[in-house]
């Protein structure tokens, strides 16, 4: 996760309510080594983050390129 | 053409179906003061900051009233503005409270626990067209799922469709600009009507909920969380109406726009038929590409904003034009490709910022199961008019119609 890009929109605990959860409004908890049956919830999550700030990196698996964004915001 | 009148030609009805080049010459303007004092932004940066910017303010109250709407404005008694139209804290603290029965942290799975009846919905709506060789995406489809899963969840009974479908089109008017000459205060005035009226069935609705409650979301709005602060009767209906008309108007154009979108690229078809899971970053990028939401314009400035190279001054109207920015090839490559499989997909599809969509985490779970159900099993379909007739409004963009052939169903 990259708490620097994070905006608390809270989209990954809707979609992996099982690896993100929300501690009030602001603080997101998560579960960095999820196991292979949370994988799709995973995907969902990084897809729907609104700032692209969960990168995904499965052992075994082709890794995600969530190199979030093209360049420096303006 | 100058920039002045681009606005204007954008919302012109004719360019309803493709409004992309359009947007294309606007950004060319970043910022682009049009003849009617309104700020136009169009591309990505500008916008994503815009959205940001605490001083622009959502609050119609801050508006300087142009001609025509001075007596609307003043008239407006009828409803106090939902959260979507305030600004911190009032925003806040309705958002936080609308939150608590829909999602994190009080109701962590209320969205996903959905998936199942989502599912059996599509299926039975997909049912009901197993004899026919033709269909309308948009009535027979996309406009009643939608529908059932809103009422499911706020707890409306699903035979008063009927009621407030009338309600919640003269509400939606009330967002279009409208035509050249034209004056809104007609449309203004019928919405302002319409959201009372609606106001007024859902406050009965509150009511019975209160006495008797279920497992759905006015239940538990009108529960209140024991002596935590809660909404108003007042505030509690703005937001039922809110509620209601956002899960009612807006996912209809993200399915339609999403099944016109995989029928006019039949290998993204092909492909979301051979993996489901491409759903996912299909529907972002259809966010993206064709947002059922084009352009947010209700936004004032506060204080006067320097950006991209122009002040805006304090007391304008901006709007900010969500589809073109997601179009900036300055922020993506080969941004007029719809691309399924695109990553670091930063859409401003929902918005962005306090205003984010409410409903987004929904709106994808219906699109997803919408578009994977309807690509598995409508047999070679195909579009019967390209492109099929839109909707009026400029706003909130789709298809009336989607008509659509195919060669049967599979089960």
């Amino acid at each position: 996760m990259d708490l620097n890009r994070c905006e608390a929109y809270a989209q990954c605990a809707f979609q992996a309510p099982d690896v993100f959860a929300m501690h009030g409004e602001e603080a997101l908890m998560y579960e960095p080594c999820p196991g292979d049956e949370r994988r799709e919830q995973v995907m969902r999550a990084a897809a729907s983050c609104p700032v692209q700030a969960i990168l995904v990196e499965w052992p075994g698996g082709p890794a995600v390129p969530e190199e979030a964004g093209t360049g420096a915001r303006g | 053409m100058t920039s002045a009148t681009l606005l204007r030609r954008i919302t012109d009805y004719a360019a309803r179906a493709d409004p992309y080049p359009l947007y294309a010459e606007l950004r060319r303007t970043p910022v682009a003061r049009q003849e009617d004092g309104v700020y136009a932004v169009s591309t990505y940066w500008e916008i994503a900051g815009l959205l940001h910017d605490p001083r622009l303010s959502s609050d119609p109250r801050n508006r300087v009233p142009t001609a025509g709407e001075e007596d609307i404005l003043e008239e407006e008694q009828g409803l106090p503005p939902s959260f979507l139209r305030l600004d911190p804290p009032e925003h806040d603290r309705l958002r936080r409270l609308a939150t608590r029965p829909f999602g994190p942290p009080d109701s962590l799975r209320r969205v996903s626990d959905m998936r199942g009846d989502l599912a059996r919905m599509v299926s039975g709506l997909i049912d009901g067209l197993r004899d026919r060789e033709q269909a309308d995406i948009v009535e027979d489809f996309a406009y009643p799922f939608p529908v059932m899963v809103i009422c499911n969840l706020l707890g409306v009974p699903h035979e008063d469709e009927g009621r407030f479908h009338v309600w919640a089109e003269a509400i939606v008017a009330g967002l279009d600009p409208g035509e050249e000459g034209e004056g809104p205060a007609e449309r203004l005035r019928a919405a302002q009507r319409a959201r009372m009226e609606l106001g007024r069935y859902l406050a009965g609705l509150i009511e019975d909920r209160r006495r008797a409650p279920g497992g759905d979301m006015l239940s538990a709005l009108a529960a209140g969380h024991g002596d935590r602060e809660r909404m108003s009767p007042l505030e509690l209906v703005v937001t039922a109406v809110l509620l209601l008309i956002a899960g009612h108007e807006t996912t209809v154009n993200l399915i339609t726009n999403g099944m016109l979108t995989l029928l006019r690229h039949p290998d993204a078809l092909r492909r979301l038929r051979e993996e489901p899971g491409l759903a996912v970053p299909l529907v972002e990028e259809l966010l993206r590409y064709e947002p059922p939401v084009q352009l947010l314009p209700q936004r004032t400035a506060l204080a006067d904003i320097d950006v991209g190279g122009v002040t805006i001054p304090r007391g304008a109207p901006v709007w900010l034009v969500l589809a073109s920015g997601n179009r900036d090839p300055r922020r993506f490559p080969d941004p007029d490709r719809f691309d399924p499989g695109r990553t670091g997909n930063e859409h401003l599809g929902f918005g962005g910022g306090i205003h984010y969509c409410f409903g987004a985490p929904l709106a994808r779970l219906e699109a997803q199961v919408a578009l994977t159900e309807l690509a598995r099993r409508l047999v070679e379909p195909r579009l019967v008019e390209d492109p099929p007739p839109y909707r009026r409004n400029p706003v909130l963009r789709g298809p009336r119609h989607l008509p659509v052939a195919f060669d049967g169903c599979v089960p």
